[in-house]
């Protein structure tokens, strides 16, 4: 199933006012896409995948699945959560306490009317998919976490939704079994060619997940794109610092132009920019930018006549097999990755910054 | 004796004062009902049992204390279940649906409560006289509904507020409508708080005077609070005995049902939905 949102805003009103929490999203998912939805805390990811359940109804815009319109403040549509076939799995998993696990797996399938003989088999071919055959009888409290979240995707999978629809799903569970999960996941997905819309804060999840991200803020879309597009090409400092597996360097500066050679300064040190890195950042029409380098692109080593930046380190961070070390260049910090061992506190350092992985923001 | 030890003992004494002060009535109450005579504590007049007052209530037919008691059942169960069964929608929506000052719908909702009881009566006599419903049990379930649910509504919406929202979406999500997601999940999981609703409202009914008194006349609906009010004995004087043994056998339904189920009250269902 295709979903896809047109313009849609949504805007929570009080008494106190009334707070934008989704502003102007336009976005499709294709089927059987694993489309995640990333961005902190209080971007609107929540409530766009809300939206999209039916449990809140849009401000404006309209929302079509498989091209139907399903809700349009505007067309005077809106179709109620329960007749969507959607399925939901949510971030505090929401089982139903009063049931056993059977029960709960069962549920949509019971107010759906389905004859017993058929819910029996979908919710023990459901089971055994996710592993927790030997829980059917089992009470949610008397489940670990990793438990009650199979079972939560289990309730959401048992009727073959139209949209699978996850809330930051893996926030509650420990590290390892968040790998875990997170592979089984994209495996069950994949398996299931199902529609999902995946929201989540965390960008490892959503570069090892999603076959696209929309990568949110304020309500917004800045970006949307597969993991690689977003790490590879961000648009915005916001893309580039949000996601990677650090934070991306990013210094002001001023382009500088000498005898048709480019070049900007970073503390003391001055990095010759090659010329279409260069001529991009003329277009950006201002001697006022933002330079990025992934830490992960900046290599460190210990001083030698090597072409690159030169810095004292101030600070190591052991990774394993790296180190993460900053170093100052003259009154600019710059984070980059040197071998174990190779780099203490003190010493001086030349960075070598590959030309391929620069990137240039207007300030 | 040192300062935690004299504290222990304060909070000791404290206890023990608050419980005589509390308990106090009603073991009085309960003593005068088996004693021969209701003066005991009177300088030489002496306790000895006697199970004739309690006999007495209930053999005795011009009391009418069996026709009460039933009443007193009919009339307290009708009135909590309606009471429950209009406040539950009610909290839902309260709790729920994003109603703009839907704290100053539940500050309304308290301050009708507040009027007094008196001011209502008299009203509420014309009206049961012209339907013709004075001795019936319609009489009271009525008022007693409408009385109660202010109440029930107030003790509903803080146990549904705390049964988790995503449980119910979870119910939307799943093909419920919001009644079947009121009925199928809020309600089983706020069981144990629809219950002691359900049972405050049963003994506020159960307690209720002044109503009874102005809307029954005979034994027909008169409940237990109205009837041990106009116990009278044989000679116009006031029978001592056989109010403390008809206010004693009425303790008992309630504090066997609160008993009985108090475990269920306390056991907090929702243990378990969410990661706390």
């Amino acid at each position: 199933m295709k979903l896809s949102f047109r313009d849609v805003s949504k805007t929570f009103r009080s008494l106190r006012g009334a707070v934008p929490a989704v502003r102007g999203v336009d976005f499709s998912v294709e089927d059987g896409e694993l489309f995640v939805l990333l961005g902190p805390s209080g971007c609107g990811k929540s409530t766009i995948l809300n939206l999209a359940a039916g449990l809140e109804r849009p401000t404006s815009g309209e929302i079509r699945f498989d091209g139907e319109i399903v809700a349009s403040l505007e067309g005077r549509v809106f179709v109620p959560p329960g007749e969507r076939n959607v399925a939901m799995v949510f971030q505090g998993y929401a089982l139903y306490p009063h049931l056993n696990v059977r029960e709960n797996i069962a549920f949509p399938l019971r107010v759906a009317g389905e004859a017993r003989e058929e819910i029996d088999r979908s919710v023990v071919r459901t089971a055994s998919m996710l592993g927790i055959e030997d829980l059917l009888r089992s009470r949610p409290s008397e489940l670990s976490g990793g438990q009650r979240q199979r079972v939560a995707i289990a309730r959401a999978l048992v009727r073959k939704p139209r949209l699978f629809l996850l809330d930051e799903p893996l926030s509650n569970l420990d590290a390892a079994l968040r790998t875990a999960t997170r592979a089984e996941l994209r495996r069950l997905q994949r398996s299931l060619e199902v529609t999902t819309l995946y929201v989540t804060h965390d960008q490892t999840e959503a570069m090892t997940l999603g076959d696209r991200i929309a990568l949110l803020r304020d309500g917004r879309i800045l970006q949307t794109g597969t993991p690689r597009d977003l790490y590879e090409k961000p648009q915005t400092p916001f893309a580039a610092s949000f996601i990677g597996p650090y934070t991306m360097n990013l210094l002001k500066t001023d382009l500088e132009e000498e005898g048709g050679v480019c070049s900007i300064r970073i503390g003391t040190e001055r990095l010759p920019l090659p010329p279409d890195r260069a001529s991009g950042a003329r277009l950006l029409g201002s001697r006022k930018i933002l330079f990025g380098i992934r830490p992960e692109h900046a290599r460190a080593h210990p001083d030698s006549p090597d072409p690159g930046l030169r810095g004292i380190v101030t600070a190591v961070e052991h990774l394993g097999r790296e180190t993460l070390v900053t170093a100052d260049l003259g009154g600019a910090s710059l984070r980059a990755i040197a071998g174990e061992g190779t780099l203490k506190e003190g010493d001086v350092a030349r960075i070598a910054i590959p030309v391929d992985s620069i990137h240039v923001f207007p300030d | 004796m040192n300062g935690e030890r004299r504290i222990g003992m304060l909070h000791l004494a404290g206890a023990v004062a608050m419980t005589i002060f509390c308990l106090g009535p009603i073991v009085y109450m309960a003593l005068t009902a088996m004693s021969h005579r209701p003066d005991f504590l009177a300088p030489g007049a002496g306790f000895a049992f006697t199970a004739a007052h309690f006999l007495e209530v209930l053999r005795t037919e011009s009391l009418h204390f069996p026709e009460y008691f039933r009443n007193s059942l009919v009339v307290s169960g009708f009135s909590a279940a309606f009471s429950v069964s209009v406040a539950a929608p009610a909290a839902y929506a309260v709790t729920r649906l994003a109603i703009p000052g839907r704290v100053a719908v539940l500050f309304a909702v308290l301050a009708v409560s507040m009027f007094p009881q008196v001011s209502l009566v008299s009203y509420l006599f014309k009206l049961m006289s012209a339907m013709g419903w004075i001795n019936t049990y319609a009489a009271l379930v009525l008022p007693y509904t409408a009385w109660i649910l202010p109440l029930s509504l107030w003790i509903l919406t803080s146990y549904f507020s705390r049964v988790p929202r995503d449980i119910d979406r979870a119910a939307l999500v799943d093909g419920c409508g919001p009644l079947e997601a009121l009925w199928k999940v809020i309600v089983p999981v706020a069981a144990p708080g629809i219950f002691s609703t359900a049972l405050l409202a049963f003994i506020f009914a159960f307690n209720e005077l002044l109503f009874a008194l102005m809307l029954t006349t005979d034994h027909r609906a008169r409940t237990i609070p109205a009837g041990i009010a106009l116990f009278e004995g044989l000679h116009g004087e006031t029978p001592w005995g056989a109010v403390m043994a008809a206010a004693t056998l009425t303790v008992v339904p309630v504090v066997a049902l609160t008993l009985v189920f108090q475990r269920r009250i306390i056991q907090g269902l929702t243990r378990g939905a969410v990661k706390e």
